[in-house]
């Protein structure tokens, strides 16, 4: 029997209303992924390396490559405990509880742009090539064309939110999902950053959380289950453990908090980190952008809130 | 310049990997350009901007993992693919994949430093001679192998017994050591009982039933059917005894066995004696008095031995659910009963359960038949044809032979259950399902068809066809207890509690003028 | 604390004998196992086991362990030196003019298979005892020819191993113990004496090898004080090769070392030039030279009173014999020699090939050739297989040998000793065959090499040794 450590709010209050069986839907060596029948979502189980996310449980495994774990094993849930075909069973007594929340946008952007400037040229020094940055040049024309397509949708985004050009918006990032190399496509991480931004109570893109939910809706089908999930749970404000601690060192972090939990985030998967911190990157400096110009209404910070689960 | 495209459906790597399978890809030689991208809508326009896309990449879905490699020829598209074959291959081999096999206990002890424990369950011929290695190279030994000699038996158990290690065995099924079951064994609590069985399923029992009333194990030692012979003359049980005496962990130790024999249980009974512990006797079929002189705790049945080892434990009793007979239940099915209807069919695959009902029904009845009775008088005549009250053992050698056990196979009964369900005088059929590590993973699904069967003819004649079911296990079990019980009351079979339940409700069904 | 106790308190880690699944549900407890590749001993057969238990009497035991590692030390202490060539009428003990050494254990003209005939028949006509092939095969029925296993003259000799008076030998003192192993020079790739062919070309650079390349190689030791080959063993396996299909680093280093004194005989610049090409024109140069020092120091561990150690691997053709030390002399058991699996060059089927020939099986049973397969990942094409496998023979080789010879190392297998002593007993007890690499000949005569692959030898031979060995200890 294997203790989990720790596991999202939601994940575990489900679990232990038994309310779940489903199927291993994926296999890596740091994490497995199940289907969820009662719900049709992806939850994942990571082993103790992995930090906290949504959807996620956190177990007390070294690595699931030895544990003979195969696709479609079956998966229940009863007396508080998660049988994984007759291989692994994990008890949740002790799992610590975690949620995702998302800290609010500062009123003094003054920190926060210094931060955003440092974490700009960090990213340019290490962040990972081949996908919102720039792979460098090769003949390889599948990878040049997949990188200029990621860095014209993704700016035209931007203009066209910033112009409030809703549709053509909403056409740029419908366009991202499923772009780019990786299990998760480049296209989806940033998006992931992007709508982790407008999650942020008090943002002045805030009232763009309605916009996020649309693009994930039309998401579905466009690219694989995994990185859907995650950018579903981005577009309620629901991110993992790494991405929230960037937020914190980047609206109240000193300078080497900042790269920490930079260098944190820049770690997952192979380009994903530098994907999604672009996301971020981008999604903070439209903020910056217009919370100069535009005083916000009340009303959307509400709103966000509301889509906040467990605040 | 050539084109070649491998779809890989349902195929998922972590993007680390993929990226380096990518990068690892494109160094080959010859390989002008190669593509490892999953296969989403927006990836597919984009081999289409590059002129890469073929009618099999459109096809692609998001789950699917797209691999192309445009090479100069031909020849070298193929050989690129072959190489990244291999580069997945590697990638896909789970870890320790390279492990090291090892031929012989000595080898493996000698690699495995920290190796204590050796399980055996090769062929009996070949088993005193692996144990005597394991023996050997310090390790403590869970001999499941039978058809070892009697010669072997004391040889091996008296050098275990020499070096202070655990012989447990020959023919020994079961074994919970430090949180872990061996060979066949149940998922149940750690506590602070220690057990010492020799009869497997019998202990399987005890330590469910603890596991039932709330308690938990320290650790379960099987000693084998023979160690309380006058020959072996209880070696791993004394030694076990003394073990878990001087364990920290274990607060009440529980011994289970057949009766021994007397010079044995002499010896037995002047450890109990001497244990610092408290000790509950089950002897099946065993006396109260002497147990009780040298002040151990007698237990009549295994529920008995649970429920006072759990008590001894410090469990307040009346916090218990004792599971008590169901009176009425017992009434409900005599009435069903025809008068000729009379007897009870007890088809085993755990020996020890069949040993209890055997005995139970024996309180009330003399016409108790098995192929285990040790009263020659009353053993079958003919082992496939019941006589009056008929228990069965199935997993003794005379139905095994050649045969796996029933508790890894239980379809070998279904062909005597049909027999005994058409016998208009058979009143009960009790049966058992053994749950747990080594055991069939879904014992009820298999004998499910055969039952139903069974019910529809009794229905079509007329008469009621009482089936008794019990299934051994606990909730921490797989397959799951709750969905094992759910399907046999779905199929119309009435469920006992424990062994001990499912002997006496068998027995209550048929007995006369009650 | 009791050793039970101590059990009781520590974390379960088991190993698992017989039914596989007992394995998994303990890793399902988080608990770990290994499960053992389990054979029954002996195959399962009664007499076997019963010879096996004899020879673990405790009092028995602690003789044969003694027996053994005394085997073992000599085996990897000794130091076997290249000191010189020639012909065998000059060096090999008891060689005749017409006497003709086999690879193998015994066997009679009207029993060689297709390679051997072909190469003693060549031989014979090499040796000028015949005008042709045919009235050479009169000769060899005729009697007139003394036949022995070159294993009993203190030599060996590459697949039908045929070495008659005036062949040039590699001369190897073990300069540990004192004793001298012999073996032929290599005629190098396909269409050779050894591999049974025998028309004019065969013989005509047989010449070559009596008349210039064996006096140079002569001339040249003699100016040296002797080239220590374990050493250069050691080298080459680092270098990559398994020392018995696979020489090209050993060619190299042993063609290297000769050199310089080659170049200070007195033959021609012209003369030199044609055995520097004849040494390029195949990397198996060096493969005699390396049985010559494993055959050196197996020698000097036979005969070892109570030892189950084998010391001797050889095949002629039809059967495969052994010898181990504890029965000294030449006590040998037999069994069928075996078909080489492996690919075939363009043209050959696999029923064109003879049965496993040679004497080079004596690399293995010094711990090289496919004992070490793991120094050479790249003939893992050979066993058709993936170096992962390679890995695993060396590893497995291990579950029957006594001891690791710390001299002779490979790296991959993070630089421990190729695994040297096989024990009878082990091979019994695991049911594990050594395997060897080797060369096919074709089944008949005159025709030569045709592939290369692994192939094992009989248990029979094995469980023949064991019996005897069981019979005579007491």
């Amino acid at each position: 029997m294997i203790q989990a450590i720790s596991g999202e709010l939601g994940m575990i209050e489900r679990l232990q209303r038994s309310e779940f069986s489903g199927y291993v839907h994926s296999v890596f060596d740091k994490t497995i992924n199940v289907m969820c029948l009662e719900n049709g979502e992806l939850y994942t189980l990571a082993c103790h390396r992995v930090d906290n996310a949504p959807n996620t449980l956190v177990i007390d495994v070294n690595s699931f490559g030895e544990l003979g774990i195969n696709m479609n094993d079956s998966v229940q849930v009863a007396h508080n405990r998660i049988n994984i075909g007759s291989k692994l069973v994990i008890a949740m007594d002790h799992a610590k509880l975690w949620e995702s929340i998302v800290p609010s946008y500062p009123t003094d952007v003054e920190l926060l742009k210094k931060n955003v400037a440092k974490m700009n040229r960090h990213m340019d020094m290490h962040g990972t090539r081949g996908g919102m940055k720039k792979p460098l040049p090769s003949h390889r024309m599948f990878e040049e064309a997949v990188s200029s397509m990621l860095l014209e949708r993704s700016e035209m985004l931007l203009t066209a939110l910033l112009r409030h050009e809703m549709s053509t918006a909403f056409d740029m990032a419908v366009r991202l999902v499923g772009l780019g190399p990786g299990l998760t496509p480049s296209g989806d991480d940033f998006l992931v950053g992007l709508f982790t931004i407008f999650n942020m109570p008090n943002s002045p893109c805030s009232e763009w959380t309605d916009f996020s939910a649309r693009v994930v809706q039309e998401a579905q089908g466009l690219t694989n289950e995994i990185s859907y999930m995650a950018m579903k749970k981005a577009s309620l404000g629901r991110v993992r453990e790494s991405i929230l601690g960037l937020l914190h060192a980047l609206i109240a972090g000193s300078q080497e908090e900042l790269l920490l939990a930079l260098d944190r985030v820049l770690n997952i998967g192979s380009s994903s980190g530098t994907d999604i911190a672009t996301g971020l990157v981008r999604g903070l400096e439209i903020n910056i952008h217009r919370g100069g110009k535009i005083c916000l209404p009340k009303l959307s910070s509400n709103k966000a809130r509301i889509l906040i689960p467990y605040r | 310049m050539s084109t070649k495209v491998v779809i890989k459906q349902s195929t998922y790597f972590d993007s680390v990997s993929l990226m380096s399978l990518s990068t690892k890809a494109n160094q080959i030689e010859g390989v002008e350009q190669a593509v490892v991208a999953m296969g989403t809508e927006m990836n597919k326009e984009v081999l289409r901007n590059v002129g890469l896309i073929t009618p099999e990449l459109e096809e692609a879905k998001t789950s699917d993992l797209m691999i192309v490699v445009k090479a100069a020829t031909d020849e070298l598209c193929e050989s690129a693919f072959v190489a990244i074959e291999e580069l997945f291959k590697k990638k896909s081999a789970p870890a320790g994949s390279s492990e090291i096999k090892y031929a012989t206990i000595d080898s493996a002890a000698k690699s495995i430093p920290e190796a204590n424990l050796a399980v055996i369950s090769v062929n009996g011929a070949y088993a005193a001679r692996e144990a005597r290695k394991a023996l050997e190279n310090d390790l403590h030994v869970m001999l499941f192998s039978d058809n070892v000699s009697i010669e072997d038996e004391i040889a091996l158990k008296q050098f275990a017994h020499e070096k202070g290690l655990l012989l447990m065995g020959p023919d020994c099924g079961t074994a919970i050591l430090g949180n872990v079951a061996l060979c066949f064994g149940n998922a149940v609590r750690k506590g602070s009982i220690g057990i010492v069985g020799a009869s497997g399923t019998g202990s399987q029992e005890v330590s469910v039933r603890i596991h039932d009333f709330g308690g938990g194990i320290t650790q379960l030692i099987g000693t084998g059917g023979r160690d309380l012979s006058e020959q072996v003359g209880g070696i791993m049980m004394l030694d076990g005894m003394k073990a878990l005496d001087e364990d920290d962990a274990t607060k009440v130790i529980v011994l289970i066995s057949k009766p021994p024999a007397t010079s044995v249980e002499k010896k037995v009974l002047a450890q109990i004696k001497q244990c610092k512990k408290p000790v509950v006797v089950y002897f099946i079929g065993g006396t109260e008095e002497s147990v009780v002189a040298a002040g151990g705790h007698f237990a009549k049945t295994s529920k008995e031995a649970a429920l006072k080892a759990v008590v001894l434990a410090g469990a307040d009793e009346s916090t218990i659910n004792k599971r008590a007979l169901n009176i009425p239940l017992v009434e409900e099915v005599r009435a069903k009963l025809t008068p000729e209807q009379k007897y009870i069919r007890g088809l085993f695959c755990g020996g020890t359960l069949c040993d209890e009902a055997m005995y139970i029904a024996m309180e009330k009845f003399d016409n108790v038949y098995s192929n285990i009775q040790k009263n020659a008088d009353y053993q079958l005549k003919d082992l496939h044809v019941s006589q009056e009250h008929t228990f069965l053992d199935l997993g003794d050698d005379d139905f095994t032979n050649g045969k796996p056990h029933p508790m890894i196979d239980p379809s070998t009964r279904i062909v005597r259950f049909l027999q005994e369900a058409k016998d208009p005088s058979v009143g009960v059929i009790v049966m058992d399902f053994i749950l747990g590590f080594g055991s069939h993973e879904d014992p009820v699904g298999v004998m499910l068809p055969a039952i139903i069967e069974a019910k529809q003819w009794a229905e079509k004649e007329g008469r009621h066809l009482e089936i008794l079911g019990y299934v051994l296990g606990t909730d921490l079990d797989n397959p799951k207890m709750e969905d094992q019980v759910n399907k046999l009351m779905d199929a119309g079979v009435t469920i006992a509690s424990s062994s001990t339940n499912a002997g006496l409700l068998s027995r209550e069904f048929v007995v006369k003028g009650a | 604390m009791s050793k039970i106790n101590e059990l009781f308190n520590s974390k379960i880690s088991a190993i698992n004998v017989g039914i596989e699944f007992f394995k998994d549900d303990i890793l399902k407890q988080n608990a770990t196992a290994a499960h053992l590749e389990w054979k029954p001993p002996g195959g399962g057969k009664p007499e076997l086991i019963a010879a096996l238990d004899k020879l673990e009497n405790a009092e028995l035991l602690e003789k044969i362990e003694a027996a053994n590692k005394l085997a073992v030390e000599r085996i990897v202490n000794s130091q076997p030196i290249l000191i010189g060539f020639d012909q065998a009428i000059n060096c090999v003990p008891g060689m005749t003019k017409t006497t003709i050494l086999h690879s193998g254990p015994p066997i009679t003209w009207d029993r060689m298979n297709g390679a051997m005939k072909g190469a003693v028949t060549g031989a014979i006509v090499f040796e000028g005892l015949a005008k042709d092939l045919e009235e050479a095969a009169a000769v060899a029925a005729s009697g007139q020819i003394t036949f022995a296993p070159c294993h009993e003259h203190n030599c060996v000799g590459s697949m039908a191993g045929v070495t008659s008076a005036s062949m040039f030998m590699h001369i190897v003192e073990n300069k540990t113990y004192g004793n001298i192993a012999y073996t032929n020079l290599s005629e190098q790739m396909s269409k050779i004496l050894r591999m049974g062919a025998n028309d004019e070309t065969v013989i005509a650079r047989l010449n070559w090898m009596r008349d210039v390349l064996g006096p140079m190689l002569r001339d040249a030791m003699k100016l040296s004080n002797g080239i220590d080959l374990r050493l250069m063993l050691a080298q080459a396996l680092h270098m990559g090769d398994e020392c018995h299909n696979r020489n090209n680093a050993g060619t190299s280093l042993l063609i290297q070392a000769l050199t310089p004194f080659i170049l200070e005989t007195n033959f021609t610049t012209e003369q030199k030039r044609e055995v520097f090409d004849f040494v390029a024109s195949s990397d198996y140069f060096s493969g005699p030279t390396w049985m010559a020092l494993c055959k050196c120091a197996l020698d000097a561990a036979h005969g070892i009173e109570n030892s189950t150690i084998v010391t001797t691997m050889a095949r002629n053709g039809v059967e495969f014999g052994i010898r181990v030390s504890g029965m000294a002399g030449n006590t040998w058991f037999t069994g069928p020699a075996q078909k080489v699996v492996g690919p075939m060059f363009a043209g050959y089927k696999p029923e064109d090939s003879g049965l496993d020939i040679g004497d080079s099986a004596i690399t293995e049973t010094y711990g090289i050739g496919g004992f070490a397969m793991a120094a050479a990942p790249a003939i893992v094409a050979l066993v058709g297989g993936t170096v992962d496998e390679a890995l695993g023979f060396s590893t497995k080789m291990k579950e029957i040998t006594t001891t690791e010879n710390p001299n002779v190392t490979i790296p991959l297998l993070n630089f421990s000793g190729i695994a040297t002593g096989i024990d009878a007993r082990n091979v019994i007890q695991t049911g594990i065959l050594p395997v060897i690499n080797t060369a096919i000949a074709h089944k008949d005569a005159g025709i030569g090499m045709i592939g290369a692959g692994i192939t094992y030898p009989p248990m029979e031979a094995f469980e023949k040794a064991l019996l005897a060995l069981s019979e005579k200890m007491n």
